[in-house]
């Protein structure tokens, strides 16, 4: 296969190490990229088991050690682990002959080793901006947070082009950091709608008992345990649906807000109807999905919604908060059920609709399904993804740097 | 010989002692004929001057203007010290025969350059974390300390100022003695051993 050119990834995540939606991005992206003839390296931190080099369908995938030491804070790990990774890099690079077209670095936690590779090879630096400081925290509080805000802009004004999943992404992205219009490019994440076909095998039935009583209807929530998720507005929403559906409320994801939420949902009395299963793995989430009776995304803040167009590529039907991305990825009363943000009235009122009118569930699946295989689709993203590399190359090769 | 300095002291910016030694060794090595930039920091007198004495300063500011720490302060300014010493290589037609970096401020730059464009460095070591923060253990002491050692490892020659120095490096991070030049800065063979210092390294770029 001729590679027309060549690209090296930096993300902090990357199967199997899963923290939140940019490995399976950058996963999926690298892979489709890989079979639309570009060569792809990714560059990213190490996890307990995974090779420090490995080959995955074309895809060359190094780890690196990201530093181990215990260290003052977050943030701080961030910029060490960068200094790690930007010596690795730079190594690899070398290695190569310099041969690599273009640097694509995502989010903030990755702004160090992309900046610095950039100047030091003069090559250009592309950024995808999955998400921000200021809109993850609802505004900057502290000179923590006001620190990685700055980091994301000083990733923006370095990058040739700013690469968002979402429409309103692209118009927050330029609020947030002033950025130029012709900066932003928007390319929409993806699904792969294959992986719920595959596992056809799995007894579901025999599967859902693990969750539930048979005459329960599943009501699954899908995230980190954070506050941007809106998982209290999920919990608060519980005892309205329970006056009028026997619903079993399963909360898939690990976060800050696990402890306090299921004291309130024991203080609630409603233990019995609740299961925070914690972290699952791929196949076990991918039933679930299957077998949910309807997905819940109540997100406050949602750069793009990942996990609706999972559970929409999974046939379930899906009520989102009609916020960020989301309120794009659904069309109301079409492909899902749009309630508002930050209201658990609003949103016990769309998991209820869904859970008593079977025909209007099956119609939002069955259309849900057909949208995702016509605009999520990898393939196409990739190629999107390539054309924005191509159109840099070129204005690159007009540069002094060239 | 090009030779390109790290500090994050130099005058008018005077922190401590470095400040002004780095000065004296930056018209020294002009006067001996080596092309000298000076890559410090400075909040907002930047960008390239030539000085009176033929001393070609670079002074950068942090791109980030919010940090909790001096630790993140650092590791963001680095990425300008990269950048600043990737322009001089290239404007030089990449002639940088070496970095000398002083303490550990800029050694994650040092690094970089050196694995990605086959600059050898050398660590001018003026204090080590371990006397400054009195043997403290702390994350953020660790983090100093893994930089101090990753320069020591990296590097092809340290240099210390006096003999203690040298055995407390090689004590604490068990740095082969012949790896470590002791340079008295007073002593009239001063000048001298710094360029036969500089020399022994920058060879390895000079031939590449």
């Amino acid at each position: 296969m001729t590679q027309e050119l060549t690209v090296m990834m930096f993300t902090w995540e990357f199967p199997p190490r899963i923290i939140g939606g940019i490995s399976p991005h950058v996963y999926h992206l690298s892979k489709s990229m890989a079979k639309n003839d570009v060569k792809v390296y990714v560059v990213t931190c190490d996890f307990p088991g995974a090779p420090q080099h490995e080959v995955l369908d074309e895809v060359e995938v190094f780890r690196i050690d990201s530093y181990k030491n215990p260290a003052p804070n977050f943030a701080t790990w961030v910029y060490l682990m960068n200094m790690n990774m930007q010596k690795e890099a730079a190594a690899l690079v070398k290695s190569l002959g310099g041969k690599v077209d273009v640097f694509h670095a995502h989010d903030w936690l990755v702004a160090n080793v992309g900046i610095g590779l950039k100047h030091v090879f003069r090559k250009p630096l592309l950024a995808t901006i999955h998400s921000t400081e200021i809109g993850r925290r609802n505004g900057i509080h502290s000179d923590y947070e006001r620190m990685i805000h700055e980091t994301e802009a000083w990733l923006t004004y370095e990058a040739w082009k700013v690469i968002c999943c979402s429409d309103y992404m692209v118009s927050h992205v330029r609020w947030a950091f002033g950025l130029p219009e012709d900066k932003l490019v928007m390319i929409p994440n993806g699904v792969n709608a294959q992986q719920y076909t595959k596992n056809k095998n799995t007894n579901l039935s025999q599967f859902r008992r693990k969750f539930a009583l048979p005459e329960e209807k599943i009501v699954l929530f899908v995230g980190r345990l954070v506050y941007e998720k809106g998982i209290h507005v999920f919990v608060n929403a519980v005892p309205k649906v329970s006056e009028k559906v026997n619903a079993k409320f399963v909360i898939v994801g690990n976060g800050y807000m696990k402890e306090p939420l299921s004291k309130l949902v024991k203080s609630m009395g409603l233990a019995h109807k609740v299961t925070f299963t914690g972290f699952v793995d791929d196949e076990t989430l991918g039933n679930l999905q299957r077998c949910a009776d309807v997905c819940v995304v109540p997100s406050l803040f949602e750069p793009f919604g990942i996990v609706a167009l999972e559970a929409m590529a999974a046939k379930s039907p899906v009520v989102v908060s009609d916020t960020g991305g989301l309120s794009e990825i659904v069309e109301h009363d079409v492909t899902g059920v749009k309630v508002y943000p930050d209201n658990p009235d609003s949103l016990a009122w769309g998991i209820t609709k869904v859970l008593l009118d079977e025909n209007y569930a099956n119609r939002l699946k069955n259309n849900a399904h057909k949208r995702v295989q016509q605009n999520y689709d990898w393939d196409k993203i990739s190629q999107q993804t390539k054309a924005v590399y191509k159109a840099v190359l070129k204005e690159y090769s007009k540069s002094f740097w060239a | 010989m090009q030779v390109i300095i790290f500090s994050w002291e130099f005058p008018p910016r005077i922190v401590g002692e470095l400040a002004n030694y780095v000065k004296s060794l930056a018209v020294q090595l002009v006067k001996s004929n080596v092309e000298t930039h000076v890559v410090t920091y400075h909040d907002y007198l930047t960008g390239p001057r030539e000085e009176p004495e033929g001393t070609k300063t670079h002074r950068i500011t942090n791109p980030v203007r919010t940090h909790i720490g001096v630790l993140t302060w650092v590791l963001t300014l680095n990425q300008e010290v990269e950048r600043t010493a990737a322009n001089i290589y290239y404007d030089a037609k990449k002639q940088t025969d070496l970095i000398d970096a002083h303490d550990w401020h800029f050694i994650p730059a040092a690094v970089t350059l050196k694995k990605a464009l086959n600059i050898p460095f050398i660590y001018s070591v003026e204090s080590l974390e371990e006397h400054r923060s009195h043997g403290a253990n702390s994350p953020f002491n660790m983090a100093i300390k893994s930089i101090e050692w990753l320069g020591l490892y990296e590097a092809k020659k340290a240099i210390v100022k006096s003999e203690w120095m040298r055995d407390e490096a090689t004590r604490i991070y068990k740095v082969p003695t012949d790896k470590i030049k002791v340079i008295p800065p007073k002593s009239t063979a001063w000048m001298k051993t710094v360029l036969q210092t500089y020399k022994s390294v920058a060879g390895g770029a000079i031939s590449k």
